[in-house]
């Protein structure tokens, strides 16, 4: 490989685009493919096959070829409402994770730089602040205010935009309160049973580190549920 | 799996880099059996024998990176090589999982 191709490499997933490496195993020469992309001609003939794996997420060796194809998938968006406690210490987890995290809190002594450097920060209601940001099913969402006027307009966004995960903090009591506040403002009782309420898997701790582990780890689990 | 789990090996790999050492990447570009690691499995290895990332749970890397070694001493650009039990070294490195794997090694430069 080129150490300029594996320049592109790190640029094109520094800027969240999907591509796949294309590699000839008789010569070493890779190539990057890109949907809707003009295709190397070194590669050219091999061009539906590759992207038939493209499309599959697939990776390996094209069948009766020496082309190795390895693709690379956008990261899923997480957003955590609520920049409490907990939030610090899934920020820690999922840094070795392939999640793109956002945190909303309108709440700005919570929100600092200071207590999440280098993570992106909304300081804003989370209705604005989603809406603003265009998300799809691709997105999951973890609310942790269980504060009703901040969690419940995030978690009807949630169910309205089909995220493939919405979690949210609180006791039993708590969700119970919760699916009421939701049925009374319209939703279905099959849209509320989306939400993991209480958020996580059992784990049996209680401390901030370790409920923060519990919801990673159900938030992994619904990924490959859905890949 | 769709290899949604970035390992961050090829950043690694720049970062290798720009510090000026030599630098051979090893793919899994093919797996048999049940194989520790899935295609698209990363490590890198420098000139002097340092490496991060892997191609199976430990039964191989250590002759990985001794054909890495020997790749950037031969100044070759790329090479395959497989494991499986059958491996003449099994005594010392084959899989223990059964399993059988292909690497692709290349450098980076």
């Amino acid at each position: 490989m080129k150490k300029q191709l594996l320049n592109e490499i790190i640029e094109k997933k520094r800027n969240k685009i999907e591509f796949a490496i294309v590699t000839n195993l008789d010569n070493g020469k890779s190539y990057i493919f890109e949907k809707d992309k003009s295709v190397d001609k070194n590669i050219e003939e091999h061009k539906d096959k590759i992207s038939f794996y493209f499309d599959k997420k697939k990776n390996g060796i094209i069948e009766g070829t020496n082309i190795f194809v390895e693709n690379y998938i956008r990261p899923i968006k997480v957003f955590i409402v609520g920049a409490v406690h907990i939030a610090q210490y899934l920020v820690n987890f999922v840094k070795s994770l392939n999640f793109e995290i956002s945190i909303i809190d309108p709440r700005g002594y919570f929100a600092s730089e200071q207590r999440f450097p280098d993570i992106r920060i909304i300081n804003k209601w989370p209705k604005e602040a989603l809406e603003e940001n265009k998300l799809d099913q691709n997105t999951a969402l973890i609310a942790l205010t269980h504060d009703p006027k901040i969690d419940d307009p995030a978690l009807q966004y949630a169910i309205k935009n089909n995220f493939f995960y919405i979690g949210a903090l609180g006791s039993k009591k708590t969700h119970e309160n919760r699916r009421k506040r939701l049925k009374e403002a319209g939703f279905k009782d099959e849209e509320i049973k989306r939400i993991y309420g209480p958020i996580g898997i059992k784990l049996g701790g209680r401390s901030a580190p370790e409920i923060a582990l519990s919801i990673i780890a159900q938030l992994v689990s619904e990924t490959y549920k859905r890949l | 799996m769709k290899n949604s789990f970035d390992e961050k090996i090829l950043d690694e790999a720049k970062d290798w880099i720009t510090a000026n050492q030599s630098v051979v990447l090893a793919t899994v570009i093919q797996t048999w059996g049940s194989s520790p690691r899935a295609v698209g499995s990363r490590m890198i290895v420098n000139d002097k024998g340092d490496f991060s990332g892997s191609v199976s749970g430990g039964c191989v890397e250590t002759a990985v990176v001794r054909e890495c070694l020997g790749l950037l001493k031969e100044n070759k650009a790329c090479k395959k090589i497989e494991f499986r039990v059958s491996n003449e070294s099994a005594w010392e490195i084959g899989l223990a999982c059964g399993g059988e794997i292909a690497i692709f090694l290349e450098q980076i430069n």
